[in-house]
């Protein structure tokens, strides 16, 4: 081969590599002679609307925009990736995701950092009947006098427990106390109705970090007091943490609940493995669907048992996970618009009202209305966990303060340090953390 | 005469021109698209999270762009790394993985290594079917090992063990509790240099999975050891033992240092596996690395976390390259 022939062949390749190159991003752009609108939503598959009925509310918001060629385009991803993944996008010049599922924990970092947008003036603008969400459930987005994000899930943890284990164990309701709650756990394992009596996710993750804050609440204590400090080492939150250990001392706990999740402490109870779990709401959906349980009848929602003289006004104590809808702040401002439309939208009564059987509504309206207390016989008992909630603090660095809780309330209930020296070192280590 | 042979010698830019002309054109005609992909995908990407690492770098949202970026902060970050006792216990960890899995690489891996390469009928489907796990994708392979050691009575693991009477009650495999904890001395030992139940069922899923292909390296470099070696130490009577320590070992230094540096940068980056089943519960240097970056957004010191196990996998590497090789040499 000539000299002159290896040069030009040389070149060719390289043609062909960079034609190559431009054809393959050439591909992934839209065809620009397309009107087609594409709204990206982010969104969890884990808990809240199920898969399908977000699909069947993009469908029907398509259809009202037909017009306009709106197609409304889901990612779903788990609970746990979801903060990442917002906060990889908001480095973006342009936005990846027009609306995102955002935690209420999240609120104070996003505001801090302004990686959503506030919506006050979209919510002032169109939401007739702001009021009609409870005051609860707005807090949990709002900050300095900002609306980060318009709710979307009111998730909270509801009390779930086999009834049929219940009775044959002799008991005839489930417990209101702790030290009721504990007797029958007992009798329960001692009887042999079923080896552990409680299943839990306490994996260190949120999950776990909220079923501390929930049994802090049953013992009538917050993580952190009116100033914002870390109460963790006294009161309530202490026994709190002592009575997790002794769960898993005395074997009434799952020991491999410190090895899972809040979704495979689900599957568990709806197995039948398993007399008492603390979940979200959309538990009772799996406890209730023959194909997938096996306590289809046995299981039931109930309020949690608490320490006497604590939570006088509600009687149960439970802990929020609410989640709202939110326009992240590099949005182009062509879709800011578009992105309002879809969350005034999936947010609206009318269609929370036709997915009942996928989540609690945040309308009171709606809770209040015949077809939801005909579908959901415990809503009586949804309204008194509802009001009972215990929030978890909205501080910009709470994924920090979370972290620390996790590890060293895992560390107390495994046995590998005491009780007080884990809740002394985890309120201490809060402490010294960087406002 | 100096001064008449200073003329002579061509300039920088004369002799760079020959370099890349004639004969030579062709040769960097081709290499262009691996330098530009090198420099893509690694050169520029890593000096970004240098720099990143030596500024206070977060997400920013400003007038609607994002972007990432903050103030030049020099050593501020490794300083911080230093003070916090989270990254030494990350670190610690991270040492105890590394060490026992290339331990067991080194034990069962030139092990199986050396059964494979004696001929025996049907050793080409062994082979083939040792090979199975390197192929599996390392989130399936998490999940899998996730259902064996399910800490409940049906996990596949407990379910065996029940059924031979070995365990009294399920083990919570995926815990990182204290091992030997009947024994407080030496359960208190073992945690001290980062063991804990968690960590070696982890190590167990991870060498499962990565065993086959540090035997077939090692296989590789066993076939390229004349046979003549061994026919020749057999005339002098020497053992099997001895073969194996004077010839096999000092000749596959050269492939066991590229095995060992490639697992060791493995290892101590190691990520897909202990996340998936374990989230942010076994903090080692890469998970630490993540959740300091993505979770708490703070990128400056994620990107220090993540120099400095560069750092740790420079070090080791030049360790094993100087002595592997000079075992070679003797």
């Amino acid at each position: 081969m000539s000299h002159g022939s290896k040069i030009t062949l040389a070149c060719a390749g390289l043609a062909v590599l960079v034609a190559g190159c431009g054809a393959s991003t050439a591909a992934t752009k839209p065809p620009a002679a397309s009107k087609n609108i594409t709204l990206n939503v982010l969104y969890m598959n884990q808990a809240g609307y199920t898969a399908q009925a977000l699909e069947k509310m993009g469908q029907a918001f398509d259809a009202k925009y037909a017009a306009d060629h709106m197609h409304v385009h889901f990612t779903f991803l788990p609970y746990d990736q979801m903060h990442n993944t917002i906060v990889t996008a908001a480095a973006a010049p342009t936005a990846q995701y027009d609306v995102v599922l955002s935690d209420l924990i999240w609120t104070a970092q996003f505001a801090q950092k302004g990686y959503t947008l506030p919506l006050n003036g979209d919510i002032s603008k169109s939401i007739a009947n702001p009021a009609g969400i409870p005051a609860a459930i707005w807090n949990g987005f709002k900050i300095h006098g900002k609306i980060m994000a318009m709710p979307f899930l009111a998730n909270f943890q509801n009390f779930y427990y086999n009834k049929k284990m219940l009775q044959e164990a002799g008991f005839s309701g489930p417990p209101t106390t702790m030290a009721q709650w504990v007797t029958q756990m007992q009798t329960l394992k001692k009887k042999g109705i079923v080896q552990y009596p409680y299943e839990e996710g306490w994996r260190e993750g949120e999950g776990f970090t909220c079923d501390y804050v929930a049994t802090a609440g049953e013992f009538g204590a917050n993580l952190f007091n009116k100033q914002g400090q870390p109460t963790m080492n006294q009161g309530g939150a202490l026994q709190a943490l002592q009575f997790m250990r002794m769960l898993y001392k005395d074997g009434l706990i799952n020991p491999a609940s410190l090895a899972s999740g809040s979704t495979t402490a689900a599957d568990t109870f709806i197995a039948g493995q398993s007399a008492f779990n603390t979940n979200w709401t959309n538990v009772t959906g799996m406890m209730n669907s023959p194909s997938e349980s096996k306590i289809v009848g046995a299981g039931v929602v109930g309020t949690f048992p608490v320490q006497p003289g604590t939570n006088t006004v509600t009687g149960t104590a439970s802990v929020s996970g609410f989640q709202g809808l939110a326009i992240p702040a590099n949005v182009p401002a062509s879709m800011q618009g578009w992105a309002w439309k879809w969350i005034q939208f999936a947010t609206s009564p009318q269609i929370q009202a036709q997915h009942l059987h996928s989540q609690w509504p945040i309308w009171t309206s709606v809770v209040n209305s015949p077809k939801e207390q005909q579908l959901n016989p415990a809503y009586a008992v949804y309204e008194k966990n509802l009001a009972g909630v215990y929030n978890r603090p909205k501080v910009a660095n709470y994924l920090q303060v979370s972290a620390i809780i996790q590890q060293y309330a895992h560390q107390a209930i495994a046995g590998t340090i005491p009780v007080q020296t884990a809740a002394n070192d985890m309120v201490s280590q809060i402490k010294a953390l960087p406002q | 005469m100096i001064r008449s042979e200073k003329t002579l010698r061509p300039s920088w830019a004369h002799r760079y021109f020959r370099a890349v002309s004639g004969e030579n054109v062709w040769f960097v005609l081709l290499l262009i698209p691996a330098v530009v992909i090198l420099l893509g995908v690694i050169v520029v990407p890593m000096l970004w999270a240098l720099k990143m690492s030596l500024a206070n770098t977060v997400v920013t949202v400003v007038g609607g762009r994002g972007s990432v970026g903050g103030q030049f902060v020099g050593l501020h970050n490794y300083v911080v790394l230093m003070k916090e006792p989270q990254f030494w216990i990350a670190l610690r960890e991270t040492l105890y993985f590394w060490i026992v899995s290339i331990l067991i690489e080194l034990t069962i891996g030139i092990g199986m290594a050396v059964l494979l390469n004696r001929p025996f009928p049907g050793f080409w489907l062994v082979r083939a079917i040792i090979f199975i796990p390197w192929a599996v994708p390392t989130v399936v392979n998490a999940t899998l090992w996730g259902m064996i050691f399910n800490g409940n009575s049906y996990g596949a693991l407990n379910d065996l063990l029940l059924r031979w009477h070995w365990i009294k009650t399920p083990v919570v495999w995926l815990n990182p509790a204290p091992v030997f904890a009947q024994i407080p001395w030496l359960s208190h030992l073992f945690s001290a240099i980062g063991s804990n139940t968690a960590m070696n069922a982890i190590i167990v899923g991870d060498e499962w999975q990565t065993l086959p292909i540090v035997a077939f390296l090692v296989l590789a470099g066993l076939q390229m050891i004349p046979h003549d070696y061994y026919e020749a130490a057999r005339i002098e009577g020497a053992s099997a033992w001895k073969q194996f320590t004077r010839i096999t070992v000092p000749l596959i230094g050269p492939v066991l240092s590229v095995v060992l540096i490639l697992r060791t940068m493995q290892l101590l980056r190691a990520f897909t596996m202990i996340f998936t089943l374990e989230g942010y519960g076994l903090p080692v240097l890469s998970i630490d690395a993540y959740q300091q970056a993505f979770s708490f957004g703070d990128f400056g010191l994620g990107s220090a976390v993540a120099f400095m196990i560069g750092f740790m996998a420079l070090l080791i590497a030049y360790f094993y390259v100087k002595n592997l090789y000079r075992e070679e040499l003797q």
